[in-house]
């Protein structure tokens, strides 16, 4: 077969090309899910905060409680690309540590759940319209949200980490060169599992992302080819949200906080969280309270 | 066919037929050739270097396939909607009211002026700042329909200024009112103009309907994208989801083709 001297050419710079990527050093990006606490960690702009304590209001009338007891269902926002917390199953059913937490908080309020999937950014920028009730997708109290979100107390916590393609051969951060967020600009994927898929197929503006250890430990057991580097890069504290610009909800804030003060006191989250996180407790704060 | 020993006048004809349709035959053959090497070679290429995961797909097709549904449903609604509105629009374009006139030329410029992805995300994501609350399929559908139906107002236009004019005529003289004219005479003619058209519209409306998955309407591309991130398998996971829409376009051209053939056959 006769090659045409333009293919040649440019299968030859294609060649150059990738033989130059994979001797160049490690790219100075750090790729993250959109709308997470990891990018605003990278652009210097994480404020992690804490809930107040929640007291009983008043009165329950007009309250989201009541809605929700009427309707029987509690209706449970979840972005399902976040196995092990959040995921589908073929058959189409909701499966996770997320999906649970929600579940028996339903039932300890006597209504059903209702999932419905929306991506992470639309979850946390807030102003629900009251298309859903609750968030139950373990997001991180942060004083950037108070506004938007009321929280509860935290239902688990899990440790942020950075995480390294295997093809980077990048095993601790003594073998990064630079320091991290200072040296590093963030590219964001709409979600983190996106960064994870995108080094397996070989992309190579990144080898380096930031995402929650579980769902690296979970991507590790899915024989994605990434690795856990170093210490945990910070905590985060993970509660239910609610929205603070929706109708009045003070009182379905408690009894939803109530039900994780129960769920805490009674085991019941240790054993989920045993269940979904290889036998690791996550349920106990890591500060010591 | 016949026998030429001698040959007739008359077979030299029967021979030219007979070879236009053998090189008609080896055409067809070729072209089909052509699709199996290429698709084929697609696919055993994916194979060979894609790394695709098979039982990944046999899992996962299910559920994706269902999605397709949704799509054809959400399409459905949406073309009779724009259908509706077209014609409305069509009315308003040729109006002399220039209020009526006013109204549907700036419908249509506004709609065709904008982005069908900002048109859908105005109306789920901005629509409620100013108090209305829609839920995702009807933003869907609506979006969809308004858009459509900006487009179509033009088709539907052009449909009804294409009935000669001596359609018109004929039944002004005999005294026939404008109303019915209009519904009796030249709509029934517009339509069988339009209707090719539509069917295009149609085909392309089940493929622009994927814009809705960014409301988490849980259509063809929603459920590929989901399954995908979430199994760290994107490539197969679109490549189910662009099979789906491609067997539906090519479905609904056949219908398409169909439906054009009997409606030709009044041209005569």
């Amino acid at each position: 077969m006769r090659i045409k001297a333009p293919a040649a050419a440019i299968l030859a710079s294609l060649l150059f090309v990738s033989a130059c990527n994979q001797t160049a050093d490690l790219p100075k990006v750090v790729c993250v899910g959109a709308a997470t606490t990891y990018l605003d960690w990278l652009n210097g702009d994480f404020q992690p905060d804490v809930q107040d304590a929640i007291s009983e209001p008043a009165s329950m009338s007009g309250d989201l409680a009541e809605t929700v007891q009427s309707a029987g269902v509690l209706r449970v926002a979840t972005d399902s690309d976040y196995a092990p917390q959040s995921f589908r199953t073929p058959d189409g059913s909701w499966e996770g540590f997320d999906i649970d937490v929600a579940t028996e908080i339903a039932h300890r309020l006597g209504v059903e759940p209702e999932f419905q999937h929306q991506d992470w950014d639309i979850i946390t920028a807030g102003n629900w319209n009251s298309r859903w009730d609750i968030s139950v997708g373990s997001m991180t109290i942060t004083t950037d949200r108070k506004p938007l979100f009321a929280f509860t107390q935290p239902y688990y916590y899990t440790p942020a980490y950075l995480a390294a393609s295997t093809r980077s051969e990048v095993t601790s951060l003594d073998d990064i060169g630079f320091t991290i967020p200072d040296d590093v600009t963030a590219t964001q994927l709409p979600t983190d599992a996106n960064c994870i898929e995108q080094i397996a197929a070989g992309r190579t503006e990144f080898d380096l992302l930031i995402t929650s250890g579980t769902v690296i430990d979970g991507a590790i057991a899915a024989e994605q080819p990434i690795v856990k580097i170093g210490e945990p890069i910070y905590q985060e504290d993970l509660a239910v949200a609610l929205d603070q610009n929706g109708p009045e909800m003070a009182g379905l804030l408690y009894e939803i906080d109530q039900a994780i003060g129960e769920m805490h006191a009674d085991g019941t989250l240790t054993a989920l969280s045993e269940q979904w996180f290889d036998g690791a407790d996550l349920t106990q704060d890591p500060s010591g309270e | 066919m016949i026998a030429a020993d001698a040959p007739e006048p008359g077979s030299v004809l029967y021979q030219i037929e007979d070879a236009r349709a053998r090189a008609r035959r080896s055409f067809q053959v070729k072209f089909a050739l052509t699709w199996v090497a290429l698709v084929g070679g697609l696919v055993v290429a994916l194979y060979v270097t894609g790394n695709i995961d098979t039982e990944f797909i046999s899992t996962w097709a299910p559920f994706i396939v269902a999605g397709a549904w949704v799509t054809v449903y959400i399409s459905l609604i949406s073309i009779v909607l724009a259908t509706l509105l077209a014609l409305i629009g069509a009315m308003g374009r040729m109006s002399r009211n220039p209020y009526l006139n006013g109204v549907a030329s700036l419908y249509v410029s506004l709609v065709r002026g904008t982005p069908l992805i900002v048109q859908v995300f105005f109306i789920y994501l901005a629509l409620p700042q100013v108090g209305v609350v829609l839920p995702a399929i009807p933003s869907g559908i609506i979006a969809l329909s308004f858009n459509y139906g900006a487009y179509m107002t033009e088709i539907f236009r052009a449909g009804i200024q294409a009935v000669p004019r001596g359609q018109r005529e004929a039944a002004q003289s005999l005294g026939m009112p404008e109303r019915q004219l209009m519904w009796r005479i030249v709509l029934p003619q517009a339509f069988r103009i339009v209707i090719p058209a539509i069917g295009n519209d149609f085909v392309s409306m089940l493929k622009d309907s994927s814009l809705v998955s960014f409301l988490a309407v849980e259509e063809l591309l929603y459920r590929a994208q989901l399954v995908g991130r979430q199994n760290f398998r994107s490539l197969e996971a679109l490549i189910i989801a662009a099979t789906i829409y491609w067997i539906l376009t090519i479905a609904f051209s056949f219908a398409q083709q169909n439906l054009e053939q009997r409606m030709a056959r009044g041209d005569r």
